[in-house]
């Protein structure tokens, strides 16, 4: 159910969790796993910033070498602890019964106010039996919240590893759009494909039209399926850099 | 906007209305603890923080149109944690809500039995600074059963409640709302009494309760009324907000509230207190107001790395004067 040593995972976010909370926070946080008493799973994913703050958390340098073993393409730095905290409660969800775990985990996006879709959001890669939030992850994506949509795109290994062609050529789209850093996007140049770049280039040939520029970035990704030759006359016909 | 010219008016009745000037109000800010901004455009937001608005509290209430089922419920507590408080930070004012289920659905039994378990999962959210807007409207029997279901949930929630008071038979509803929060064991002090006028004012701040008042066009106070009431009974438990909504309503009349008062002589104290202090002070009893977030419209968990939800996020202003919309 899980791709990943979820003990190791598990243990790694405890560490991270303990160096940053006073240690009954962390005691407390190890109580509230039972998903199965939804109510108070519930309570414990809401009221977590009540425990944990909301500073920003340190990461040690092999904590974050570790975690890049355990979860290649996640980062948990510049995270805050309330965040830290809720995607560790939802590892510790009971799995056992995938329709009662996938349930419990939609409610609380439903639910959600911006924080904790933002946690949800960051722990999609973690989740168990990922092909399940596809739609979510899809969903999450047509969402106009600034930081919900930087929690999929930033540092989220899950997009790239289970997004449809179509809904990552959407992810790229928006981030566009919205004027995000495309950079700290995971998996950017390995899920490039055809369809996308013929979608950039529309982009960049309607941004033209209206006297406006593109992100650099858009050709370089363009231009790993059209040739140098047809890139260079659009600049040209639409005065872009 | 004009802003020589405004006082001049100030003693003369019967001629045309002054305009609002904002400069009057310039380096003041004000908290509107009761605004429906769901109902409102983005104008709104932008003329609200324009004239100094920082904070508001949306109460979670009647959207003009029932709800049919659970889920519409769940939709909007969702939107008023979720969507409205992006919106508003987009305009650097900083949301809260409370969150209740008002006292026309409450008529709706089946579905307020549903409500009221899904409330739960709403009330200890970050930023939900009481449970609100609840009491009563047409008095009925399942508004009382559900008031008191809810004065429940907010003693064991530790909630400041806020207090719906009818538009008929308002006087003695106000009185009912008052006895039955004592009754279910809250202190006066956490509740507010709101939609007050000349008539009920008196007792509910004899009894200890926070008096809030609704400048709203028409229906509820006037602001010159308000100003007279400030006068006779001072800034001590007393508030002001717009509640405005879906009606004819005004999304400043806190700020020009407070033009008027400051013309009118009152005390720059008293004003801050009536249209931005107590209201913190009231609501800040739910533990979920932190007035270091007002001024950067960023808290904390949203700024990481450099980033922000204003880049990429914050509304880029447009010039309405020109007639070229670029
Ligand atoms: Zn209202």
């Amino acid at each position: 159910m899980y791709t990943y040593d979820i003990h190791a995972l598990n243990q790694l976010l405890g560490s991270i969790i303990q160096d940053n909370t006073p240690p009954d926070v962390f005691a407390w946080l190890m109580k509230q796993g039972n998903s199965n008493d939804t109510a108070a799973f519930n309570a414990a994913f809401v009221m977590m910033p009540r425990k944990t703050g909301k500073a920003v958390i340190s990461v040690k340098p092999e904590q974050i070498t570790q975690l890049n073993v355990t979860r290649p393409n996640l980062s948990v730095e510049g995270w805050t602890a309330d965040r830290l905290g809720r995607v560790f409660l939802l590892t510790l969800a009971d799995t056992t019964d995938k329709n009662r775990y996938v349930k419990v985990v939609e409610n609380l996006f439903l639910a959600g106010e911006m924080n904790e879709l933002v946690a949800l959001y960051s722990a999609l890669p973690l989740l168990a039996y990922p092909d399940c939030w596809v739609m979510r992850c899809a969903e999450g994506i047509r969402s106009n919240i600034a930081n919900v949509l930087e929690a999929i795109m930033y540092h989220n290994p899950y997009p790239a590893e289970q997004l449809s062609t179509d809904a990552w050529n959407q992810l790229v789209m928006k981030a566009i759009f919205t004027e995000k850093h495309l950079e700290l996007i995971v998996g950017l140049h390995e899920r490039n494909n055809a369809e996308l770049a013929r979608m950039l280039l529309d982009h960049a040939r309607e941004r033209g039209a209206a006297g406006r520029d593109v992100t650099r970035e858009l050709w370089n990704l363009a231009g790993q399926f059209e040739g140098a030759g047809v890139i260079n006359n659009l600049k040209q016909e639409y005065q872009l850099n | 906007m004009c802003c020589s010219h405004s006082f001049e008016n100030e003693h003369q009745p019967g001629t045309v209305p002054e305009v609002f000037d904002i400069s009057a109000v310039k380096g003041m800010k004000f908290f509107d603890p009761h605004v429906h901004m769901t109902s409102r455009t983005t104008d709104d937001y932008q003329a609200m923080a324009d004239a100094g608005v920082v904070a508001l509290i949306e109460p979670a209430f009647w959207l003009g149109q029932p709800r049919t089922g659970l889920d519409s419920f769940r939709d909007y507590y969702s939107s008023l944690v979720g969507w409205e408080r992006f919106r508003s930070s987009q305009f650097g004012i900083k949301h809260y809500c409370t969150i209740g289920l008002n006292s026309r659905e409450a008529n709706n039994e089946a579905l307020a039995e549903q409500v009221m378990e899904l409330l739960p999962l709403f009330i200890y959210k970050e930023g939900v600074v009481g449970i609100g807007e609840i009491g009563f409207d047409d008095q009925t029997a399942a508004e009382d059963k559900y008031y008191r279901l809810q004065l429940d949930l907010a003693r064991e929630a530790a909630l400041p409640v806020q207090v719906h008071t009818p538009h008929r038979d308002k006087k003695r509803g106000t009185q009912r709302s008052m006895d039955i929060a004592i009754e279910h064991g809250l202190a006066p002090y956490s509740v507010i009494i709101d939609h007050n006028n000349e008539e009920t004012v008196k007792e509910v701040l004899d009894r200890g309760f926070w008096a809030a008042f609704t400048i709203y066009p028409f229906t509820k106070m006037g602001n010159q009324r308000m100003v007279e009431i400030v006068k006779q009974y001072g800034s001590e438990r007393i508030m002001i907000n717009s509640a405005a909504d879906w009606g004819i309503s005004d999304p400043l009349a806190v700020p020009k509230t407070a033009a008027l008062m400051q013309q009118q002589g009152i005390s720059a104290q008293d004003i801050e207190l009536v249209t931005y202090r107590n209201a913190i002070t009231a609501f800040a009893q739910s533990g979920q107001i932190d007035e270091t977030e007002f001024t950067s419209t960023i808290d904390q968990s949203s700024k990481f790395a450099g980033n922000s939800i204003l880049r990429g996020g914050q509304q880029p202003r447009i010039d309405k004067s020109s007639i070229i919309i670029s």
